[in-house]
């Protein structure tokens, strides 16, 4: 069979090659070019990969490419992950240009680090074409296991080897009930091919499979209450990796709920309704907990559970759409669903990577600690900026975009769907407002307490590199570009809706929306406070204007010390939902009339993992040594147990008998 | 007549589960093989093969000349006191072994209700895997180890020809070389041992645990 189907494919295969290629050069003598070549090549190879994938999505006209014996094959939905992945890759690559120099110094095993992102990247590519039950898990493992590796960076730390053992055992709780899935299908339908599960339509107990598939890829994804793993493995990581799995891989894993979902279309909609709610549950108190963190990358990890909610909503509106055989709330909701996807990828990896870089110069992830970083850094804390108003859902940036989209499915659905859903998705509408402001509010610190006031740590220098800049600026200007104009990525969406999920052929709701309106409402405003911007610039020259420390007040010796901080500002909101936080505070309070000493300190946990998994994991290895007995040291105990064995055995084949 | 020899099999179970010698355990090994070779000649009689000998005299070789020599040739060299070690009296070790023939006879006779095979053969054989490992759990001396194991081995042999009358007899020999094997391996580890430990115990080798 000729692999070389035609130029285009080959091209694909060719960008592959060149990202593969990069493994060699990891082999260098030295550390340092080891790490720069095959690091510039991978980008090259992933630049020259996301050129032809962003051509085949626009010219794609729903064909499939089957390759390798149909082992490989690539849809619209492929694709779009695709382009995903090697949008997201490039920046964080890039980044690792400047992330590892420091760890280069400290002669760390930098290059097994890049032999595994680099493993990680294309074997997170090779997942979304895959078209083989196998290949998809094979595929899986690595980057569950290249992601696990990578982790370990600094592995003599507590914390990380913490923190890595829980990806490590979700990930393997991940695959072992994928193999459950895979294999169901494959005895109802004969076969390990992906496109044979989507057209058989007899495939039996689809709701067993779905809610099988959703639990496994769920924990990827990270929804409530299969996140636990996530703000435990997020911090740790080394930021390039972090970013990574945020922006990447847990969207694999929504990836892997949507082609279970296109495997066995028609779903009752009762599975819709559960969605939504797992979803919304997630959104709110994904939120919820990140404002009650006080580690900033913790903090960007509880975000990604409430993203994941809100794409996860999205994803519910689509099957309640396909349940009641309605096309726009399908397509709104998938619509939406998907570009929140490629949104969050992209705030999510700027956020984390903004963080690697105030973490690399504070030497600290916890935000009390930090302060006044505008006045260092004031390109940083605009990148950053934008990735919190995107974040937030607000305009004019990407993210404001994606959820209009699942807030008109909401009215869609309420408009086409009578009966009982007006009031229904009214409050699913109300639920997402509440997420949007709380994620307000806490972004709303973040930025107040790390870029404002003054600094609260001292430090010589704040060093930020070209590299940290071309990466963040490559993102942020992806946020820009999606707010602003959003016409092309929303026909995108609407085209592998179109080509994967249902078929349509007039306009659809998607488009009809006038998107150019979007655009000249953002355009017109940003300017106006452009030149609001250097209208007040220009008057503070003329009439020159005077600066007073932050939080002053009139007041002169003040210190760091006396600045509002986040645990002040957060304390209100997390007093509301106080049991489900586990949110506590410490305070000491001298006797005294002149006390010498204050302490305050608020602390919150994670409920499912201090309440059901640790508390699992402790009795199921207190049951573990009770039973420790049974290993002995001598051999004739050993044959005891094995006589005491075929005795058993022998009673019960008796008595089956 | 099979019956005969089979019960002939269980006594000397009981003889093993009392004696105080080393020795006697050979003895009982010698004795065992030669009435395991006569339940194979038996069946042949009346219609003389050359095919059919072969494998008696295999088990007379191996069972009755080669193993219980080189047995009492380690027990010579080694210099291993003639009185075993016992956990556990005498007399309740008998009345377990008694108590454990006696159940798996009748659970024999019960199972052979449904199943067609020779009870008292296959009931002996199962009874010689069982004295096999319990000689193994209640003695402490390593040589006894083996002379259980060999015992065990008996008693696999006789259910196969409880069961089937006739295996094929490849197999057949393919499991005395292993037993033959087997012997000689354990009976260099106990030289090996000897030399690094003073006793023959089992309870010596705890040290040799990871």
């Amino acid at each position: 069979m000729n692999i070389l189907l035609d130029n285009d494919t080959s091209l694909l295969i060719f960008g592959f090659l060149i990202q593969f290629t990069s493994i060699f050069f990891i082999f260098l003598k030295k550390n340092k070019s080891a790490v720069f070549f095959s690091n510039t090549i991978n980008i090259i190879g992933l630049a020259f990969s996301l050129f032809i994938s962003i051509k085949f999505l626009f010219t794609s006209n729903g064909n499939t490419f089957p390759l390798f014996y149909n082992f490989v094959k690539i849809d619209t939905l492929s694709l779009f992950f695709l382009f995903l992945i090697q949008l997201i890759s490039i920046p964080t690559s890039i980044y690792i240009f400047s992330y590892l120099k420091h760890y280069i110094d400290e002669k760390r095993n930098v290059r097994s680090f890049m032999l595994f992102f680099i493993l990680l990247i294309i074997s997170s590519q090779m997942i979304v074409i895959a078209n083989h039950a196998i290949l998809f898990l094979i595929c899986w493992e690595m980057m569950s296991m290249t992601g696990f590796l990578g982790m370990l960076l600094e592995y003599e730390k507590n914390e990380v080897q913490k923190g890595s053992f829980y990806y490590f055992a979700a990930s393997h709780v991940i695959v072992f009930i994928l193999y459950i899935m895979f294999f169901i299908l494959h005895k109802l339908t004969g076969s390990w091919f992906f496109d044979e599960y989507q057209k058989n339509l007899q495939i039996i107990y689809p709701v067993t499979i779905f809610l099988l598939g959703f639990l496994g890829f769920g924990i990827k994804a990270g929804f409530i209450p299969f996140h636990f793993w996530l703000p435990q493995a997020h911090p740790i990581a080394p930021t390039v990796l972090s970013a990574f799995l945020s922006g990447v891989i847990i969207k694999l894993g929504i990836y892997g709920i949507f082609r279970t979902y296109l495997f066995l279309k028609p779903l009752p909609e009762w599975v819709g309704w559960l969605v939504i709610i797992i979803s919304l549950v997630s959104a709110i108190f994904g939120v919820w907990y990140a404002l009650a963190q006080h580690d900033i990358k913790k903090l960007l990890a509880y975000h990604s559970v409430e993203n994941i909610g809100i794409i996860g909503i999205g994803f519910g509106l689509g099957l309640i759409g396909a349940a009641n055989n309605s096309l726009p709330v399908q397509i709104l909701g998938f619509g939406g669903a998907l570009l929140h996807t490629l949104n969050h990828a992209i705030f999510k990896s700027l956020l984390f990577i903004g963080s690697g870089v105030i973490y690399q110069n504070l030497g600290t992830r916890n935000i009390e600690e930090m302060g006044g970083i505008v006045h260092r850094a004031k390109y940083l804390s605009i990148f950053f900026l934008i990735g919190s108003i995107a974040i937030s859902g607000l305009p004019p940036f990407n993210g404001f975009i994606s959820e209009f989209i699942i807030y008109v499915g909401f009215f869609k659905t309420a408009n086409e769907l009578k009966n009982y859903y007006p009031i229904l998705m009214l409050l699913f509408a109300v639920g997402l407002a509440l997420v949007g402001g709380l994620a307000v509010a806490c972004f709303t610190k973040v930025n107040s307490i790390i870029f404002l006031g003054t600094a609260r740590k001292e430090i010589k220098k704040f060093v930020i590199n070209i590299y940290d800049y071309i990466s963040l600026g490559l993102l942020s200007s992806l946020c820009i570009i999606i707010g602003f104009f959003p016409t092309p990525f929303v026909y995108l969406i609407g085209k592998i809706i179109k080509y994967d999920f249902v078929n349509y052929s007039y306009r659809s709701v998607l488009e009809t929306i006038e998107w150019n309106n979007f655009s000249f409402i953002f355009i017109s405003f940003s300017s106006l406070a452009t030149i609001i911007f250097f209208i007040k610039k220009y008057f503070n020259k003329k009439y020159s204007s005077r600066k007073i420390e932050a939080w002053g007040c009139g007041y002169n010796n003040i210190t760091p010390r006396m600045q509002y901080t986040a645990s002040s500002f957060a304390d209100e909101l997390n007093e509301i939902p106080k049991s489900i936080l586990l949110y506590h505070k410490k305070i000491d309070l001298s006797e005294n009339v002149f006390p010498k000493s204050f302490h305050f300190e608020s602390h919150s946990e994670d409920l499912v993992d201090s309440k059901v998994v640790i508390p699992f994991y402790n009795n199921l290895r207190n049951i573990l040594d009770k039973i420790q007995f049974l290993s002995q040291t001598d051999i004739r105990y050993y044959i005891g147990f094995i006589l005491i064995t075929i005795f058993i055995y022998s009673l019960l084949s008796f008595i089956w008998n | 007549m099979e019956n005969f020899f089979s019960i002939l099999f269980s006594l000397s179970l009981f003889y093993v589960a009392i004696t105080f010698r080393v020795k006697a355990y050979v003895s009982v090994l010698r004795f065992q093989g030669i009435l395991l070779a006569l339940l194979l000649i038996l069946p042949f009689i009346f219609k003389f093969s050359i095919y059919a000998i072969i494998l008696p005299l295999t088990i007379v070789l191996i069972k009755v000349i080669l193993i219980p020599n080189y047995i009492n040739k380690i027990i010579l060299d080694l210099d291993i006191k003639r009185k075993i070690d016992p956990t556990i009296q005498q007399l309740t070790f008998l009345i377990i072994v008694i108590a454990s023939v006696i159940i798996i006879f009748l659970l024999t006779s019960i199972i052979s209700n449904n199943i067609e095979l020779n009870v008292i053969p296959f009931a002996s054989g199962f009874s010689a895997i069982v004295v096999g490992i319990y000689l193994i759990i209640f003695r402490k001396k390593l040589i006894i180890h083996v002379c259980g194991f060999l015992i065990l081995e008996n008693g696999i042999f006789l259910i196969s020809t409880a069961i089937a009358s006739e295996l094929p007899m490849m197999i057949e020999l393919g499991i005395l070389l292993d037993v033959f094997v087997v012997v000689f391996l354990m009976g260099i580890a106990l030289n090996r041992i000897s030399d690094t430990f003073e006793g023959f115990e089992v309870s010596h080798l705890r040290r040799l645990k990871d």
